[in-house]
């Protein structure tokens, strides 16, 4: 390999141009026209379609053109001389645009020279004004449609015939079939002026080249053969495609030459139009698809080019690289939120390139020498797999060679180096749906076959561990590296762009953990509070806060306020907060408004508005004013902190959190007895037609509508009545108030009641004949028959309550289903709109055609990761600070 | 949309632009102009250019009566007040202060970071001479968070658009709501919005009431009843009477008190049914229309038509319903008619919504597009509760409205237009364009993003925009 150089050479542009007749025949290597492809031997056939002139796909042989092998030569074009001329199916439109525009007799535009130039000028001035090819498009669209309505030549006055378009190829004019020679020499006389205004440019295409006599064939590398197992060879459809242009265009040929009836020869023609139609296109419509012997459609050009699975986005918008691997990824609290666990199984195989240099040569002759699997004590250390020589041999470096070659090696070798700690790999987990699913890592060798991940950045890969599978990319440049480390780096991607808040934060175990260890401050004996500290490898232990028998004692506040900066002050409601109607702040009886003081939790519960991923206040504040190394710091400490309190007092749930007692059951029941007989009441007044309706409504849509809401009503009520008994004391319901996982809504019903099973947003309807189930009455519109289900998860569903909740999952399951491919199109669509928009040197937002679309960007120039909430400057903190600095002076 | 064609079919026609938005916007099509005579068109313009029109559009004059009519009802229009409200009000108060030291500070601060910051120095009663520092606080931290320039912001934005896409889906619960209008929400609602659907699938229209009437529920329910459209069958009982060969109109009496109707005026109505043969007679309440022709099947295609006859209301407005929410009375619409609806006497026109972003363009503009496209994307993630900065929703709307009229967001609209030919053909419809591509000439600058993945070489936004060369220092000499 060549040393790179400092300046990297780009490709500037890349025009598109239309191959004339005569270019094709200079490009190509040869001539084809047999359509057989090898020999009894199972050599290529000279001028066939596998001649060794093309290319060669097997080693050993020889390009006959260049010389070169299989590796070196990628391949030459040849060419088929059609007997006679077809149309291009790309191009049908085209030239029935020209056919119409333009004289039958003297091939000139019909349009009245003044008009002409009239429009001439306007083209050109559209061009000067910088209009793209689009806008000319749809202009030389207008022109062509005026030309079309002269019935008679304003040139030679000739009178024009009426031309029709046969989809897909053939043409008539009044009825009598043009053929495409025909075609070829009335688009022949247009002349290169007329061409212009017709939206097609002279100097790159001629009208008649749209009428083919000479094909263009592809190289045999880009249409391989295979050979199996048997020793058959199974050709690409291509070649087989290629074949039957060969075998008609033959027979066509010798038709013509001996002179048979023009009936035959037409047939033939025909069928050559047929498959170099389909040669181009195999799902033009109006035609039947050409077919493999098997039935098979083949997949001709513009297959290979189309769709998800074509070139362009399969091989071209997407690459497939090397340096990565996959595998099932498990949580590890122990990592760095920057960190990730990889494998030593894997970081053998993953390596780094070493450029070898006069200062580093004794090191890298080191690792070299300990060969590919070096181990020290048994635990893994880094060795290397290959040594690349400036001349680019790659040397694959063995347990038996690992010496010798360590010997060879000079300054200007790339040694390519096992993964260690520290080294720079990206990780992402599809789907890719923003930028905080490919984030910088770095490296944490560790024993097992998985990749490891601290859990507080599951959030914005939106990774959980029932077999998720995520990617590791080993970067291979200095610069790749360099900036992966400092755009890319799971820390710098704390505060996310999409709302400015944080997106990774504790979640679950570490909110219920930091609850216990903050709620109501409890104190814990120097026992516990080791245990709790044990984790963290570094940290000295606060001040104790108090001493009872001589035995010193801990607050949990002191524990979590020990983390925190010194001079932080916030305050804000936690989310255990009960929505009184008048908080009374720092003095409130349920702990829930957070005060901190100079770096002290005075009062307040931690939980998920403290520090949660998507809500966390202290952690969106650390990030933003001190850094993101602090807030790293803060995550991966208070996490660990976290499942040493939560280890310390143990947690577990069951279906016993739910239980209530006796008397709520009751209650409960009593609560949906009532909502029944109401709802029963409601049916009564409807049927009787006493009910009345609500405005704009029909008598129907009201009675479901307070049907639903008494329903709705009845149970809330449930739920509030089992909410009643289940206090902070239950594990269930910490998990749910904290905002560490579930909802209130969950546990309700579980505890009390499930409530209306909707489908499509209202009560189920559809089933048999004017009822849901055989069990009920036609016509029966009460609670039960219509999806209400009073049991809870605790109790058990009777059968049809069952049945009409797997009615409202199933729909939730389609739901889903449906929508993520919808959601998928809609984000393409946004990305491919926007994904040229960028911020210029002077504020602007522009795209490549340097069109301004915003003057400042969101009207203010704010970065939303920067901002707060959205918010660009918050008063709060300016406040604080211009408190602080008046206080100073 | 009809109104743009005609436009363009007079233009074409050689009438020049100005007069032939002004005839559109009047409510002409072209078939109105071309029947039209000099004397009509003269209401609208002077007696040269109308004959101007006739000569280069005109056809065989016809009289149509429907013309007297739009001008008294333009005349009408006249009366309300029309004049533009204003858009930016200038700062006052605290914030004027705040904005004059700012200038002589040499600052720029955005205004809204202004008033943000002169509510809360009111609120805390910070003495004058303290705003210099305030600002300057202000100042540094809003430095410090301006956007890099060469920052990709469109990926991004599409990204924090698009990634929630995937949460909505999660979110099917919706609970058993108020009596409200059935409206389109979540992921659906959002690719209509993207789309720039011309009609959405549930226009919905918000009315608010003048400031003297809108706590008048009389007042709002004469308006509602307005935008409401009553059809025939709504008011009247239809029925055949064979023996005579006609179709006999009860009306409701009550109903028709209820909604302000005169018995004349479905009169008048039932003369201008159109495509069918018959005589309108009134006989006290009850109104008869004689089929000419003596067959059953006439008479039936009589009632249908009838039935259906719009007696009062705007043109598409199904319901309208009137709703308190506190302060005032709004009416709310299913059915949109924007346009229609800002006439009407009353109705508050500088806050008047529809949600159909393509229609607000029509009548509005541009701007008043792109701040409804806003909302209506605001309102859809808010509504899921999802958390979206402003910004990237502007940016699309930017990008969609950059033009002058809303483009959709896909082929047919932005990406359609790209002016890459690669970038083009790796997003939809691949074939068609590398195809025209070749015989345009076309080529390909490779200034996006698209188109240098792939070519295979750095993008050309962050990190990949700025151009630094150097010549590496030859040390060993090869």
């Amino acid at each position: 390999m060549k040393r790179s150089a400092g300046v990297s050479k780009r490709v500037g542009s890349i025009k598109f141009a239309y191959m004339s007749p005569e270019e094709i025949r200079n490009l190509s290597a040869t001539k084809i026209i047999t359509p057989d492809t090898y020999d009894d031997d199972g050599f290529p056939i000279d001028m066939g379609l596998m001649d060794t002139h093309l290319g060669v796909i097997e080693p050993g042989l020889r390009c006959k053109t260049c010389g070169g092998r299989v590796d070196q030569c990628s391949g030459h074009f040849g060419r088929i001389e059609l007997a006679m001329p077809v149309i291009h199916v790309g191009y049908v439109k085209e030239i029935k645009k020209f056919l119409r525009s333009t004289c039958r007799e003297c091939g000139k535009l019909l349009l009245p020279k003044e008009e002409k130039e009239e429009y001439q000028e306007q083209m050109d001035q559209m061009e000067r004004m910088g209009a793209d090819s689009l806008d000319i498009r749809k202009l030389a669209k207008d022109i062509s449609k005026k030309a079309r309505r002269n019935k008679v030549c304003p040139h030679c006055k000739a009178e024009q015939q009426k031309i029709m378009l046969d989809k897909p190829t053939t043409f008539r004019e009044d009825n009598t079939k043009l053929t495409p020679k025909e075609v070829r020499s009335r688009l022949e006389k247009i002349p290169d002026d007329d061409l212009i205004p017709l939206g097609m440019n002279p100097d790159v295409v001629r009208p008649e080249w749209l009428v083919l006599s000479v094909l263009l064939v592809p190289p045999v590398t880009v249409r391989p053969s295979i050979t199996l197992e048997s020793g058959d060879r199974s050709e690409d459809d291509l070649t087989h495609k290629l074949v039957d242009i060969l075998r008609i265009n033959q027979r066509l040929r010798e038709n013509r030459d001996i002179g048979s009836p023009q009936l035959i020869v037409e047939d033939l023609w025909d069928l050559l139009q047929y498959h170099v139609t389909t040669y181009f296109d195999n799902q033009t419509s109006g035609i039947p698809p050409a077919r493999h012997r098997s039935g098979r459609t083949l997949k001709t050009l513009i297959q290979r080019l189309k769709g998800k699975e074509g070139r362009f986005r399969q091989n071209l918008s997407g690459k497939r690289v090397n340096f990565s691997s996959r595998t099932v990824i498990s949580p590890d609290p122990w990592l760095s939120i920057n960190e990730v666990g990889v494998p030593e199984k894997a970081a053998r195989e993953l390596t780094v390139p070493l450029n070898v240099t006069a200062s580093n040569i004794e090191y890298v002759r080191e690792l070299v020498a300990r060969g590919p699997e070096p181990t020290e004590r048994g635990n893994y250390i880094p060795g290397a797999n290959y040594i690349i020589r400036p001349d680019g041999r790659r040397i694959r470096v063995t347990e038996t060679n690992a010496e010798t070659v360590a010997e060879k090696l000079e300054p200007g070798f790339v040694v390519e180096r096992e993964l260690k700690d520290g080294d720079i790999v990206l990780f992402n987990r599809q789907p890719s749906l923003h930028k905080m699913s490919m984030m910088a890592h770095e490296v944490k060798i560790v024993p097992g076959k998985t990749f490891r991940l601290n859990l507080a950045v599951c959030p914005p890969y939106n990774a959980d561990f029932d077999g998720d599978e995520m990617n590791l990319h080993v970067l291979q440049s200095e610069e790749a590296r360099a900036e992966a480390k400092v755009i890319m780096r799971v820390q710098e991607n704390i505060l996310s762009p999409r709302f400015g808040g944080p997106i990774i934060g504790a979640i679950q175990d570490h909110i219920s953990g930091l609850f216990f260890l903050t709620y109501k401050d409890p104190i814990f004996s120097r026992r516990e509070v080791v245990s709790i500290f044990s984790n963290l490898v570094t940290d000295k232990i606060p001040e104790p806060a108090e001493e009872i028998d001589g035995n010193k004692y801990w607050a949990g506040k002191d524990i979590f306020s020990h983390f925190l900066p010194d001079d932080l002050n916030m305050h804000f409601r936690a989310s255990i907060c009960e929505k009184c109607d008048e908080c009374i702040e720092e003095d409130c009886e349920h702990d829930a408004y957070v005060v901190i003081r100079d770096g002290k939790l005075v009062t307040g519960t931690i939980d998920e508005d403290a520090v949660g991923a998507f809500a966390g206040n202290i952690v969106d504040k650390l990030a933003r004013d001190y850094g993101n190394d602090v807030a790293r710091e803060f995550i991966d400490k208070i996490t660990t902190i976290a499942l040493g309190s939560i280890t310390l007092r143990g947690f577990t749930t069951s279906i016993q959190d739910e239980d209530v007692p006796p008397k709520a059951t009751k209650q409960i029941s009593a609560v949906m007895d009532k909502a029944k007989s109401k709802v029963r009441k409601l049916v009564d007044a409807y049927q009787d037609g006493e009910l009345e309706g609500l405005p704009g409504r029909s008598l129907e849509e009201t009675l479901e509508v307070r049907i639903m809401k008494e329903l709705g009503k009845a149970r809330d009520e449930a739920g509030n009545i089992a909410s009643k008994h289940l206090g902070l004391g239950n594990n269930a319901v910490v998990m749910a108030r904290t905002g560490a996982r579930a909802s209130m809504l969950n546990l309700t019903q579980m505890a009390g009641s499930l409530g209306q099973q909707a489908v499509r947003g209202e009560r189920p309807k559809r089933g048999y004949e004017e009822r849901t189930l055989a069990h009920f009455k036609k016509g029966e519109l009460g609670a039960e028959s219509r999806g209400f289900v009073k049991s809870s998860y605790k109790d058990g569903l009777n059968p049809l309550e069952y049945f009409f909740h797997s009615m409202g999952g199933r729909e939730g399951l389609v739901d889903t289903a449906v929508r993520t491919s919808r959601s998928g199109y809609m984000q393409r669509r946004l990305i491919n709109a926007l994904e040229d928009l960028m911020v210029s040197h002077d504020e602007t937002v522009r795209n490549t055609a340097n069109t301004i679309i915003q003057f400042e960007y969101g009207e203010d120039g704010i970065d939303p990761q920067r901002s707060k909430g959205g918010i660009a400057v918050d008063m709060d903190d300016v406040m604080t600070e211009f408190k602080v600095r008046k206080g100073g002076e | 949309m009809a109104k743009k064609d005609t436009i363009n079919a007079l233009i074409r026609r050689g009438i020049d632009e100005e007069l032939a938005e002004k005839l559109a916007n009047e409510g002409y099509l072209l078939g109105d102009v071309e029947s039209a005579s000099v004397e009509e068109l003269k209401d609208h313009m002077n007696e040269e250019q109308a004959k101007d029109i006739k000569k280069k559009v005109g056809k065989k004059p016809k009289k149509k009566k429907k013309k007297s009519k739009k001008k008294k009802k333009s005349k009408k229009e006249e009366d309300i007040d029309m004049s533009t409200p204003e858009k930016i009000k200038p700062l006052k108060g605290v914030a004027k202060k705040l904005d004059k030291i700012q200038d002589e500070m040499g600052y720029d601060l955005p205004r809204s970071i202004i008033k943000n910051a002169a509510d809360r120095i009111e609120e805390e009663g910070v003495e004058e001479e303290d705003y210099e520092s305030i600002l300057e606080i202000i100042y540094d931290k809003y430095k410090s968070r301006k956007i890099d320039p060469l920052d990709s912001v469109g990926i991004v934005g599409a990204q924090s658009i698009g990634e929630p896409g995937t949460q909505m889906t999660m979110r099917t619960f919706h609970h058993a709501g108020v009596a409200e209008l059935g409206v389109t929400q979540g992921l659906p609602r959002m690719i209509e919005v993207v789309d720039a659907r011309k009609v959405p699938s549930t226009p919905i229209m918000e009315v608010h009431i003048i400031d003297k009437w809108k706590k008048d529920r009389d007042k709002a329910r004469m308006i509602a009843s307005k935008l409401e459209v009553t059809r025939l069958i709504d008011i009247a009982e239809l029925e055949i009477d064979m023996a005579d060969m006609k179709v006999t109109i009860k009306p409701d009496m009550k109903k028709l008190e209820e909604e302000n109707i005169e018995i004349d005026e479905i009169v008048e109505k039932m003369k201008k049914l159109r495509g069918i043969d018959a005589k309108v007679k009134r006989e006290k309440d009850t109104i008869y229309l004689i089929s000419e022709e003596a067959k059953f099947s006439q008479l039936h295609q009589i009632v249908e038509k009838a039935k259906e006859k719009k007696i009062k209301g705007l043109k598409g407005v199904e319901r309208a319903i009137i709703r308190d929410v506190g302060s005032e009375y709004v009416i709310f619409t299913e059915g949109s008619n924007l346009k229609k609806v800002l006439g009407i006497e009353g109705v508050d026109i500088s806050n008047t919504f529809s949600n159909s972003m393509v229609e607000i363009y029509n009548v509005l503009g541009v701007e008043a597009a792109r701040n409804s496209i806003i909302k209506e994307a605001k309102d859809t993630l808010n509504e899921q509760g999802l958390e979206v900065d402003i910004r990237h929703i502007m940016l699309v709307a930017d990008m969609m409205t950059n033009e002058g009229d809303v483009k959709a967001i896909g082929r047919h609209g932005v990406s359609g237009k790209k002016t890459s030919v690669l970038a083009r053909a790796a997003f939809e419809i691949t074939s068609t364009h590398l195809l025209r591509a070749a015989i345009v000439g076309e080529s390909d600058d490779l200034d996006g993003v698209a188109e240098n993945v792939i070519v295979g070489q750095p993008i050309t936004q962050g990190t990949g925009a700025v151009k630094v060369k150097y010549t590496p220092r030859n040390d060993e000499g090869d």
